[in-house]
């Protein structure tokens, strides 16, 4: 049982890049020296190392974009053995690359699960004699070639071969979208701020049963899912460690133009961040202070005019006279609104006021606030059917275990049919 | 990001750079250049990679719509030229990011469960949701309005931003909606994953009951294995000749007269365990009796209900790898 000791991630790569860092994403590892003739291969040779991993990282993004079809078995010559072998570890960089093999081999089940949608109205109208008549598989129809019956969708059965997988309560956090990657849900799971029907389940590896609820700290899930705080250093002093990360990135890249790289030279001229982080620098605080001040200042106004007391409007011109020339300009009007515009104007204040409550700009948290979702979120943004999640107390109940319909599998997995076969058949264990 | 070791001064670490021309990029900068180790004798990535190239020209190009959510549905990759609305993965046509209720939904369907004292057949057959999804909305309600209830913060502007980057389904009330998914669905099960040759008379009528019995003799047919038998029971009627409202309203007792059944046997359930069990109070403790049979071990001598283990049946607690001690459920 050679094979079984490597795991699919940990097989030793045969010598074709000599890997500088250890990023867990595959984007920067290609050789330094590089000529342009072997670009093809090597472009080929690095589409093959890329790893498509549960993360809501931007260049696990950029990789399911520029992924393509594997095409494992066309082709090529390789055994069937082979191409089950490669099939299977490409999967596990996906599905749970952080679980033993050996688990994984353990939870593998090879019945698959799968419904039929049985119409009410045909299931009452006939009682499935009519399924028994011609030759016993119903009386033949001829169809056109223009009908849609003549198509068949089929039931995408080698799509649920990681099925298991997803009732694993860390995978489970992740697709309810309380956590942007797998690992960080292993990782809340192990930390003990997710609950299991109520109690705290430490055990990233319980497999959930059909109805259990989970739910997750909101505070840990408004981190996972919000925009990063920078360090402080990073976002005033130039002579911080970023800083210099940039200047060396910069000096680097004059060499680059030395080598007359030119392509590379002007995006680094631009570049205004480490590329080895995912996070942006964004001035957000910044950005947000003036306009918090702002509507306070506003509403402090409005409820000032609305209230109408002569000692309130006296406190209300106090203000202006404080404000500065750009709030003076808004609050003079205010004076001589009408009774709808005004309500429309307590209405708006209100709904910011609520805002306000509900999103606050709070320093001591760790994330940027007001709470805002980290990039690159949206293209990952689905939910499975078989969970039912509510986010505004993040918790999500496990319905069912995910099955095969006509036409689409629950199992979100970004690898096609074929790739998904051979991994099956790698499981069968008849190799 | 490397961690910043306090270094020897540049003309000293440039000794070990082997290219002339990092070498002279060091002469230029300030003292406090950071090299990964000061050990280290590799010289840093003199330039961009093409990987890493191509990756920026994708963030600036292609990549930055991704970057911040447009707040008005879902963003998914789209392989080249083609327009796709619900495939989160390009590669894979099989797996669709599917709609999922809006809050409103949530809450219409609470009030209708909660307040209106509807069944959970009766709001799933009305709105097209599944049973089961039907009853966690509620459940997961319930705990909301508990936080609300206890003043617990709720995490509202990421709901507000989560949902508005999903395919939403809406509600409108007092109007006929479209399903929001199938929810007549029966379980393939492995019985009838079989082909079997089964000889009958022409004449026959062979109907899904003799077909379930021909499958195997305990395996019920798919008539009583729907999870919406009632359903099916008033599109009969309907067919037969009955008014809509009429067998509408019979639909409504039927399965009301379903779910009380099946609350009456969870309670007589637990009623037949409370009565096997003898309860004793004392000051610290409850203890709880029950009767076991210590012979009843199953055919391997140790089967999982079992307290009792058979004489000679050798122990598991040396083995490796399955006895892994994480709860199977959590009551």
């Amino acid at each position: 049982m050679k094979p079984r000791r490597f795991h699919g991630l940990k097989r030793p790569l045969t010598s074709i890049n000599t890997r500088t860092h250890n990023l867990p994403v595959s984007v920067f590892t290609s050789s330094t020296a590089r000529s342009n003739s072997a670009d093809t291969v090597a472009d080929k040779r690095f589409r093959a190392l890329q790893k498509l991993r549960q993360s809501w990282n931007k260049y696990n993004l950029y990789n399911i974009f520029k992924a393509v079809n594997p095409k494992i078995g066309l082709g090529t010559t390789q055994t069937f053995f082979q191409q089950k072998w490669r099939a299977k570890g490409m999967l596990r960089t996906y599905h749970g690359e952080h679980i033993v093999e050996r688990k994984w081999e353990r939870m593998f089940n090879r019945r698959l699960l799968s419904v039929i949608d049985m119409d009410t109205e045909s299931m009452a109208k006939m009682d499935g004699s009519e399924m028994a008549a011609g030759r016993g598989s119903g009386i033949d129809q001829r169809l056109r070639p223009g009908d849609k019956r003549t198509s068949r969708t089929l039931t995408p059965y080698m799509q649920m071969t990681f099925a298991p997988m997803e009732r694993r309560l860390d995978i489970a956090v992740f697709r309810a979208m309380f956590a942007s990657s797998a690992r960080q849900a292993r990782q809340f799971c192990v930390h003990g701020a997710v609950k299991v029907n109520g109690k705290v389940v430490p055990y990233p590896a319980y497999r959930l049963n059909p109805g259990d609820m989970f739910q997750v700290d909101p505070e840990r899930v408004l981190y996972a899912t919000g925009l990063p705080k920078l360090p402080p250093s990073d976002s005033n002093q130039p002579s911080s460690h970023a800083g210099e990360n940039e200047a060396t990135e910069e000096a680097v890249e004059k060499e680059a133009e030395a080598i007359s790289e030119e392509e590379s030279e002007v995006l680094a001229a631009k570049a205004e961040q480490d590329p080895d982080t995912t996070d942006a620098p964004e001035a957000a605080p910044v950005n947000m202070k003036p306009t918090r001040t702002q509507i306070q200042d506003l509403t402090a106004q409005a409820k000032a005019i609305l209230s109408e007391e002569p000692l309130s409007l006296d406190l209300g011109v106090g203000r202006d006279d404080k404000a500065s020339s750009e709030e003076a300009a808004p609050s003079d009007p205010i004076a001589g609104l009408t009774d709808s515009e005004l309500k429309k104007l307590e209405e708006r204040m209100e709904e910011h006021m609520r805002e306000e409550k509900e999103n606050p700009h709070d320093p001591s948290k760790p994330y940027v606030t007001p709470w805002r979702p980290r990039n690159y979120m949206a293209p990952f943004a689905f939910i499975p059917q078989y969970l039912e999640v509510n986010q505004n107390i993040c918790s999500a109940v496990y319905l069912r275990h995910p099955v095969a319909r006509k036409g689409n599998a629950e199992v979100p997995t970004p690898y096609p049919y074929e790739t998904s076969q051979l991994a099956f058949n790698w499981y069968l264990r008849r190799r | 990001m490397p961690p910043l070791i306090p270094t020897l001064p540049p003309a000293a670490s440039s000794i070990i750079r082997t290219s002339a021309g990092t070498a002279r990029c060091v002469a230029q900068l300030p003292q406090q250049v950071p090299i990964a180790a000061s050990f280290s004798t590799t010289a840093s990535r003199p330039k961009f990679s093409k990987a890493r190239r191509l990756f920026r020209a994708w963030e600036r190009m292609e990549g930055r719509i991704y970057r911040r959510p447009t707040g008005d549905g879902p963003q998914y990759l789209a392989p080249r030229g083609v327009e796709t609305v619900d495939r989160p993965f390009p590669l894979n046509p099989h797996f669709k990011s599917t709609k999922v209720l809006d809050d409103r939904a949530r809450e219409m369907i609470w009030e209708k469960i909660m307040r209106g004292g509807e069944t959970i057949k009766a709001v799933s057959a009305e709105f097209g949701i599944d049973i089961r999804r039907v009853a966690a909305v509620v459940r997961l309600k319930e705990v909301e309005k508990d936080w609300i209830a206890k003043d617990k913060p709720l995490a509202k502007p990421y709901a507000k931003a989560v949902l508005s980057m999903l395919p939403k389904h809406f509600i409108k009330p007092n109007v006929s909606n479209p399903p929001f998914e199938p929810i007549n669905e029966l379980h393939v099960h492995p019985y009838t994953m079989q082909q079997i040759f089964w000889p009958t008379s022409e004449s026959r009528h062979f109907t899904r009951e003799d077909a379930a019995k021909a499958f195997h003799p305990t395996l019920l047919s798919a008539d009583k294995r729907v999870p919406h038998p009632e359903l099916v029971q008033m599109e009969r009627e309907v067919h037969q000749g009955r008014l809509l409202w009429d067998a509408s309203e019979r639909f409504k007792q039927n399965v009301m007269e379903s779910e009380r059944k099946a609350a009456e046997k969870q309670v007589a359930k637990a009623a037949y365990e409370e009565k096997k069990t003898t309860r004793i109070n004392t000051e610290r403790f409850e203890f709880r009796f029950k009767q076991f049979n210590a012979e009843n071990v199953g055919l391997r001598g140790r089967s999982r209900n079992a307290v009792g283990w058979r004489y000679g049946t050798p122990h598991d607690d040396r083995s490796k790898g399955h006895q892994i001690k994480i709860p199977t459920s959590v009551p």
